[in-house]
């Protein structure tokens, strides 16, 4: 029997799609995916109940309120885990999260709900022993995980002061594994799944993800379209 | 965190403040836009690592400030004198307030300029909220910019995610060394990985 799987995604990975238009693409990608994509109930407030009041973004909202309807993107109930159990550990790491930098004695508020509840179900997902990863478009949760002496030198020359570092705290945020639309558009266009026939549509994909928030360098970029 | 580093702190970050508000209105009496902007990303720093609301909303109102003298067609609106002279009395009132430590007052003052606005009409009203809600979203970016999440800093501006992504990606925020933090093809790896799995 294959092995249980999911993608969780982070409200900027769904919202660079959003107003690329590539939610059909996004579509594509789940049906060739044997598994669930999965949205905290944090993550579905950022990016349909918040945004449905907003005139400019209300229709980027109702068509991802469909993925929703259409079980495209689904509720971790969907896999047994309880919202009420995710936030118990969401404010477990928030808390951990934004005790972990500190100036002088004050502590560096650095991510939010949202971010944090994608790493929650992750862990809890992990336990279930669901293989899972996380699509986030945004660089401070990433780099807290993946390299915390990165975030730590750029506060430090962005904010031009001494931070300290509460290393203990890392161990809790290594454990993490991170995409980003970048990847999804990537593998997309591998997988034929993007119906724009171009020489250049791999380019123009990787930039659109870029220019609506993703976080990935231009170096990076060239490196993908040589591969 | 100890309670006299606590009030160091409010000490510096008044004074701080002060210095901002009072430049500010010196450099509006010169008309010098570029002068208020850099005055307005001196409140960033302040705002990232602090997170108040008092920073935040100073650094909003002195870029709105460089906008509103910047563009020299809103003085041809009938409201524009008043507006002008309401806001700029609002500012003295802050730095005022400020200084004689009435934090409350100061506060309010700051919303007098949000009230102000609301009681603008037609296409002037537009265009001065638009011109917020621009500063929100350039200040948002700023903070993102040192290091607080994206979602962290939509929330400290009061703007949606959707609002920031977008103007974010029209920055080199992304290009920026530090924040590539695994090799490409590792990452595509991973990804290949729990699609093929």
């Amino acid at each position: 029997m294959a092995k249980e799987k999911a993608i969780i995604f982070d409200a900027g990975t769904i919202i660079t799609l959003s107003m690329n238009g590539l939610l059909d693409v996004f579509k594509n990608l789940k049906e060739q995916f044997n598994g669930k994509f999965l949205i905290t109930e944090d993550v579905e407030y950022e990016i349909i109940t918040r945004p449905l009041k907003i005139k400019k973004f209300e229709l980027g909202a109702l068509e991802i309120k469909q993925l929703l309807d259409e079980n495209v993107l689904e509720l971790p109930s969907s896999v047994g885990i309880k919202d009420s159990v995710i936030q118990e550990k969401t404010r477990w790491l928030l808390d951990i999260a934004n005790r972990t930098f500190f100036v002088k004695e004050k502590y560096i508020h650095l991510i939010d709900r949202g971010e944090t509840s994608c790493l929650a179900l992750s862990e809890l997902l992990s336990k279930k022993g669901i293989e899972n990863v996380i699509s986030i478009d945004e660089r401070t949760t990433r780099m807290l995980c993946e390299k915390p002496e990165n975030l730590h030198k750029l506060l430090e020359t962005k904010l031009h002061t001494k931070i300290r570092l509460k290393k203990e705290n890392l161990a809790y945020f290594s454990k993490f594994k991170f995409i980003r639309s970048s990847e999804l558009v990537y593998i997309a266009y591998k997988k034929n799944l993007v119906k724009l026939k171009n020489e250049n549509v791999l380019d123009a994909l990787l930039y659109a993800v870029k220019y609506k928030g993703c976080s990935i360098s231009r170096n990076e970029i060239e490196e993908m379209k040589r591969l | 965190m100890p309670k006299n580093e606590g009030v160091k702190e409010e000490v510096h970050e008044k004074g701080n403040l002060l210095g901002i508000l009072r430049n500010a209105l010196a450099a509006v009496r010169k008309e010098d836009t570029v002068k208020l902007k850099d005055l307005s990303n001196r409140t960033v720093h302040s705002a990232s690592i602090q997170q108040d609301p008092d920073s935040v909303a100073v650094a909003v109102i002195v870029y709105s400030l460089s906008k509103i003298i910047e563009r020299q067609k809103y003085t041809s609106y009938k409201e524009w004198p008043k507006f002008y002279k309401n806001y700029l009395a609002s500012v003295r009132c802050a730095i005022k307030d400020l200084q004689s430590n009435k934090l409350e007052k100061f506060r309010e003052d700051l919303r007098d300029i949000q009230e102000g606005i609301n009681k603008l009409s037609g296409k002037f009203k537009q265009y001065i909220q638009d011109v917020f809600r621009k500063a929100e979203i350039n200040k948002a970016s700023r903070v993102y910019e040192h290091g607080i999440s994206m979602e962290q800093t939509a929330k400290l501006l009061g703007i949606t995610i959707w609002e920031l992504a977008e103007y974010a990606g029209q920055t080199g925020i992304s290009d920026v060394n530090l924040t590539v933090t695994m090799p490409i093809k590792q990452r595509l790896k991973q990804a290949e990985e729990i699609f093929n799995s």
